[in-house]
């Protein structure tokens, strides 16, 4: 073996170059220290104060480097200013949701005592289902209550800080002072006191706490409950209840699973330490689903989700545990991921034409396959010229297209209205399974709606809807559609209630109820013919009301519902692929560790230009026997992977092979491997190797 | 103050432990010596420590406790003893001189107390009562602790070091002969219901007051014989299951009901008879203790028992994460050596394979029911050697199987429901797995499997992830902590050889299986037909 191929082999001659194909990523060291609980408000400062300092490096210029300066600004400010609208939208829907839930505990809270529980500790369990996340919402808030009217606190307790009895009641002494006086309040307060030192884990430090603050309710939240010890809590709960008569303590569960698998698992002797109330908290979905509705159907939003992002996002949310913050975090991504990589986001900014005037933005502009279309409706409709200035005209170009985009995005806006019409009118005509407004969002944006099935039912259900439910359609409308013709309509609909009130609901001639099937014998055969009853008049009237609803309806829908992959410059203003957001939040560690040990070359740069196939002896050690283990069956003996081993670096170095080399080479690999954890020894046999990792699955 | 003196005078307000209020009282009367330990013992809820406090307060003699379950460890335990010693002694600002407050081992406990007890002004030379609450439940403690703290009378002569344990103690156990030891028994029958008896029935609305003086003392002496002395319950509980029952156990009178037999009045039997269900399921149910308690109030019979009877609704998880908790069901459930006939996708489809997955369904199934039937033969007569059982060529022996039945726990329990079985169909507890087999099952019983199956090596990485939430949840645990749970909780690493163990009730999987579209009993061993 010559010695550039043994370095090869061992990566001693590995200079940078060589290994540029894979990055090391070295998380960057966080000042904080470990015990200190973060405070959300500083957090945020902090990270927006970071922010300012570092904003001019966040967006890179694009079109090949040729963008404006200020047009990178203009992207990057944007961006912060949507989501900034965005995401003040969202917290206001999360804190609505959780209100409820919150008055609840509270009240649960401030009303029990531990006689009113009959000697138990006070507990309130909250099954938060898959919304995992809403407790730490919930929690933080109750302590902000709790702290604001100078009742108690809240102190969280997470499984992971609780690994044995003295470090968990360590960290709820520190967490609980923490929280009302900050870390220096804590060590002020172990130092400050009359009497020896006690030990931290020592209750009478919070007994003397809750007596110099006067607490009245100290609340102790487990946020996953499920994942303590038994042991562990039954211990810290008799704890809690030999001390009970001198810490107030009330202890909040929360639960993922139910209140019965939870109090299954405790021994019975826990069990019988606490008393309380189950509280729920809502589930995940319907929370994220508002939060799309918002996010997509305010009038005042200009970037939009397609219809990709759309499903790829409610996927997630129905298939896996993802908590509506997660949710908002990969719509912000989406944001990002816009306004990082899209030139034509600049377009969103508004920005005068100043900024515009680039020759590469107007080329990106008319490489646009919308751009193709809008020239081809306008030559189609006799306005040459216009697209001849388009095409050759920069300054007309740039004049032109915020006029566009301003129109189409108020297109866009109608659509969205349009869906929430659709959404509205099938609360009143179906009955069983209403689908929600990202479920008609998805079919909006792929442009399916109008000629879906939905629709065509809603508008046979409308028909035979009967006066009342009518009228409160129209209201719901009037809200939602402004428009002339709906008052027109819900006021002549109410002068017509009022002249017949007594008669109960109209119907129209469209209901089953006035229709009459009759039966005639034609020829030895009974023949069914259906005809329409008599009407009373006000059911005519009414009737002629109905249809111009219809009618109405249908002309606002197919005017409104248009694909939006056909509106010039929908580049700009919908964002619409899939693949950076479904990767990103799905990373595959395994999936990447596999490949590179099966084909390393994909990662590493080859020293030979030849690309090649299969194992070679230029690969790394760890790799080469990868692949070989991929060969062998469940149970591979030593000696035969260690001859195929050989056998590779023998036929590649012909001749002068060291064994030696090879032979450590290989007890390297095989260490490696099984530091990957793919083998083990066998039980079985001792000069096997076990195969515990199978490629692909 | 003669010990029988203290004893009358306690004895009212806690009646039944005159005896040992009269030992205690003589024992540390301030007027005689003391031995230097005493211990007393009795099992939990027989009032140890509250006549033992007390006597003491009664007594006027200068007394510490120390509750050692308020205790962490050992060294808590000592610095706490002597803290509170200083306390009773008025001595709390000088700490400084006992060893600043700070005592890490018994000997120092020793020399500490002794100078504290020196230090007492010089003409109340009495003794000191150090009472040690509880101190068999002591964490942490070093195995010589017990006989240490002993010790401590007889070094320092005007200490007496009580010790209530609450196990019955062993011979000899503080290594120390002739030790005083005095035995808070469990109330018995009379006492019992003497107890009880001592304070008014709960008043209940509308109930004259003669029937219920009348009515109470036979509701509380039945009481105590169908619930509360079968199960050893102590005072607090029979207190409060007196109370919770009589409301139910009135009410007809209350409601103007007419008693049967052409009486014009209820006694205790018309009662009891006609309350006869309540014995039986309110009764229990009382017994056993809820964190969210059943709010129904009692007006109706029949509503609280069809609510107990529902089962509430469980949780549902997110499509992918039920998808792998019925394959970490099935690892668990299915015998290892049966996989390729279950889940091999070569053959999955063809006529051959449902045949030989129907055979293998029933093998199991006729086996469990063999041993149903073995067991009923067994307890008919148990001489009779066993046919079936030997007739069965499996190599579940028939040992796993009966401890299989004999433990329907939690875990496994019906998913067929057969009619013939009367134990679970599902006859194997639930088994460690490997991940890879999880993974390999998963591929499996996936309902949609993917178009494009050369993309399906994202699917692994992102089973790991709702995984460790599933572990969360403690609804699939790594297997050792699943028998142990000695391990500590939180984030502790695996390792891809460990093994996985499914931790829920078999009928909540199959039916959040069916939700999403996966027939669990299709592929479990016994578990359709």
């Amino acid at each position: 073996m010559d010695t550039d191929g043994l370095n090869d082999a061992l990566g001693l001659s590995n200079d940078k170059s060589q290994t540029l194909g894979a990055y090391i990523y070295q998380p960057p060291k966080h000042g904080k220290s470990t015990g200190e609980r973060p405070s959300k408000r500083r957090k945020v400062l902090s990270t927006t104060s970071r922010d300012k300092r570092a904003d001019r490096q966040h967006f890179v210029p694009l079109l090949n480097g040729d963008e404006k300066a200020e047009s990178v600004q203009l992207r990057y400010d944007t961006y912060q200013e949507l989501w900034s609208k965005q995401e003040n939208k969202i917290q206001d829907i999360l804190e609505d949701v959780d209100s409820g839930v919150l008055m609840d505990v509270l009240s649960f809270i401030r009303s029990t005592s531990p006689q009113t529980c009959n000697g138990c500790i006070p507990t309130a369990l909250v099954t938060v289902g898959s919304n995992v996340s809403s407790l730490s919402r919930l929690l933080s808030r109750l302590n902000g209550q709790l702290i604001s009217t100078e009742e108690g606190s809240v102190v969280v307790l997470e499984s992971g800080d609780a690994p044995n009895l003295k470090t968990t009641l360590k960290n709820i002494i520190r967490a609980t002072v923490t929280n009302t006086d900050g870390n220096d309040g804590y060590q002020k307060f172990l130092i400050d006191r009359a009497g020896p030192r006690l030990l931290g884990y020592d209750l009478d430090l919070l007994h003397d706490y809750v007596q110099r603050k006067g607490t009245k309710k100290l609340v102790l939240a487990l946020r996953d409950s499920e994942a303590f010890d038994p042991g562990l809590l039954t211990d810290l709960l008799s704890l809690f209840k030999s001390w009970l008569d001198r810490i107030p303590f009330t202890v909040l569960l929360g639960i993922s699973t139910s209140v019965e698998l939870f109090e299954g698992r405790l021994p019975r002797s826990c069990v019988a330490l606490l008393q309380g109330k189950h509280f729920e908290v809502q589930e995940a979905g319907n929370c994220v689903n508002r939060i799309y509705e918002t996010i997509q159907a305010d009038l005042n939003t200009s970037l939009w989700l397609g219809r990709n992002v759309t499903s790829t996002l409610f996927e997630n949310t129905s298939d896996y545990f993802q908590s509506p913050e997660a949710f908002s975090r990969m719509v912000k991504y989406a944001y990002m991921s816009h306004f990082f990589a899209n030139p034509l986001a600049v377009l969103l900014a508004n920005p005068d034409s100043t900024v515009l005037t680039q020759s590469k933005l107007c080329k990106a502009i008319r490489n646009l396959p919308s751009f193709r279309m809008l020239c081809e409706d306008l030559i189609e409709e006799g306005f040459t010229k216009q697209a001849r200035d388009m095409l050759e005209d920069d300054e007309y170009l740039i004049q032109e297209t915020p006029k566009y985009l301003d129109a189409n995005q108020q297109r866009m806006q109608k659509m969205f209205q349009a869906v929430r019409v659709v959404h509205a009118c099938l609360q009143y005509t179906q009955s069983a399974k209403k689908p929600n407004v990202s479920d008609l969002s998805v079919r909006a944006l792929s442009g399916e709606l109008p000629e879906s099935t939905i629709v065509e039912e809603m508008f046979a259900t409308a028909k035979t809807l009967d006066s009342d439910k009518l009228d409160k359609l129209l209201v719901r409308l009037q809200g939602i559609m402004i428009s002339p013709e709906v008052d027109a309509i819900q006021e002549e609909l109410s002068t017509l209630l009022d002249r017949c009130s007594e008669s109960g609901p109209l119907r129209s001639g469209y209901n089953i109820n006035s229709t009459v099937t009759k039966t005639t014998v034609v020829q030895q055969r009974i023949r069914l013919s259906k005809g329409q009853a008599d009407l009373s008049e006000q059911a005519v009237e009414y009737t002629n009301i109905v249809d111009r609803v219809i009618a109405l309806l249908q002309v606002h829908l197919t005017e409104t519902l248009i694909n939006p992959q056909n509106l010039f410059l929908h580049e700009a203003f919908l964002f619409d692929l899939r693949n950076p957001l479904k990767e990103t939040f799905a990373p595959r560690p395994r999936f990447a560790t596999e490949r590179a040990l099966a084909t390393p070359f994909d990662y590493l740069l080859s020293s030979s230009d030849i690309t090649m196939t299969g194992v070679s002896a230029k690969q790394p050690a760890t790799a080469v026997l990868y692949q070989l283990y991929l060969d062998s069956g469940a149970l591979v003996n030593v000696h035969d992977l260690w001859q195929a081993f050989y056998g590779v670096f023998e036929t590649e170095e012909a001749g002068g092979c060291d064994d030696r080399v090879v032979m450590s080479l290989f007890y390297g690999a095989l260490s490696e491997l099984k530091a990957f954890g793919v083998i083990k020894n066998s039980r079985k046999k001792t000069d096997h190797l076990a195969k515990s990792a199978w490629m692909g699955l | 103050m003669l010990s029988t003196e203290v004893a009358s005078s306690l004895s009212t307000q806690w009646p039944c432990r005159d005896v040992q209020m009269r030992q205690l009282a003589s024992l540390l009367s301030p007027h005689v010596p003391s031995p230097p330990t005493l211990v007393v013992h009795g099992i939990s809820a027989t009032c140890k420590s509250t006549i033992l406090r007390a006597v003491l307060a009664t007594l006027e003699v200068p007394y510490a406790i120390v509750r050692s379950s308020e205790c962490i460890t050992g060294r808590h335990l000592l610095t706490k003893i002597l803290w509170n010693t200083l306390e009773a002694l008025d001595q709390k600002e000088e700490w400084e001189k006992s060893g600043k407050g700070r005592c890490e081992h018994v000997s120092g406990l020793s020399v500490l107390l002794e100078e504290c007890l020196a230090a007492r002004s010089a003409e109340d030379p009495g003794k000191f009562v150090l009472v040690l609450d509880e101190i068999d439940r002591q964490r942490e403690a070093p195995h010589t602790l017990l006989s240490a703290l002993a010790r401590l009378g007889e070094i320092i002569p005007s200490l007496c070091v009580v010790l209530v344990v609450s196990s019955t103690p062993r011979p000899l156990f503080l290594q120390c002969a002739a030790v005083p030891h005095i035995s808070f028994p469990p109330y018995t029958r009379r006492e019992a219901i003497h107890i009880i008896l001592s304070s008014d029935a709960p008043v209940v609305d509308g109930l004259p007051d003669e029937t219920s003086s009348r009515v109470y003392p036979y509701f509380v002496s039945t009481v105590y014989d169908s619930l509360v002395g079968p199960t050893a319950g102590s005072i607090p509980d029979f207190r409060s299951i007196c109370e919770r029952l009589w409301f139910r156990f009135v009410a007809p009178v209350v409601n103007g009901e007419t008693p049967p037999g052409g009486n014009n009045e209820w006694d205790f039997t018309r009662l009891l008879v006609k309350n006869r269900a309540i014995f039986r399921h309110q009764g229990e149910s009382a017994l056993v203790h809820r964190i969210v308690p059943d709010e129904t109030p009692a007006t109706t019979k029949r509503t609280p028992l069809a609510k107990t009877a529902l089962p509430s609704a469980l949780p549902s998880l997110p499509y992918f994460s039920t998808l792998i908790l019925t394959s970490a069901y099935l690892a668990s459930h299915t015998p290892q050596r049966l996989d390729t006939i279950f889940f091999s996708k070569f053959s999955s489809s063809s006529l051959s394979a449902r045949n030989k997955r129907a055979h293998h369904r029933r093998r199991l199934k006729v086996l469990s029911q063999a041993q149903a039937e073995d067991r009923q033969a067994a307890n008919d007569c148990p001489s009779t050697p066993n046919k079936k059982g030997k007739r069965t060529k499996t190599r579940i022996t028939k040992s796993t199987l009966s401890s299989a039945f004999a433990t329907s726990s939690a875990t496994t329990s019906a998913i067929g429901g057969g009619a013939g079985i009367a134990g679970p169909s599902t006859i194997l507890t639930a088994r460690p797995f490997p991940l890879e087999r999880l993974l390999a099952i998963y591929h499996a019983i996936d309902p949609n499997p993917p178009a494009t199956p050369l993309r399906v090596a994202a699917v692994a990485d992102r089973i790991y992830a709702e995984l460790a939430t599933l572990r969360r949840l403690r609804l699939v645990v790594p297997a050792a902590s699943h028998n142990g749970m000695a391990t500590s909780s939180g984030n502790t690493t695996a390792d891809a050889g460990d093994k996985w163990c499914v931790n829920v009730s078999g009928d909540w999987v199959g039916e959040l299986a069916k939700g999403i579209g996966v027939e669990v009993g299709e592929w479990l061993a016994g578990g359709l037909d």
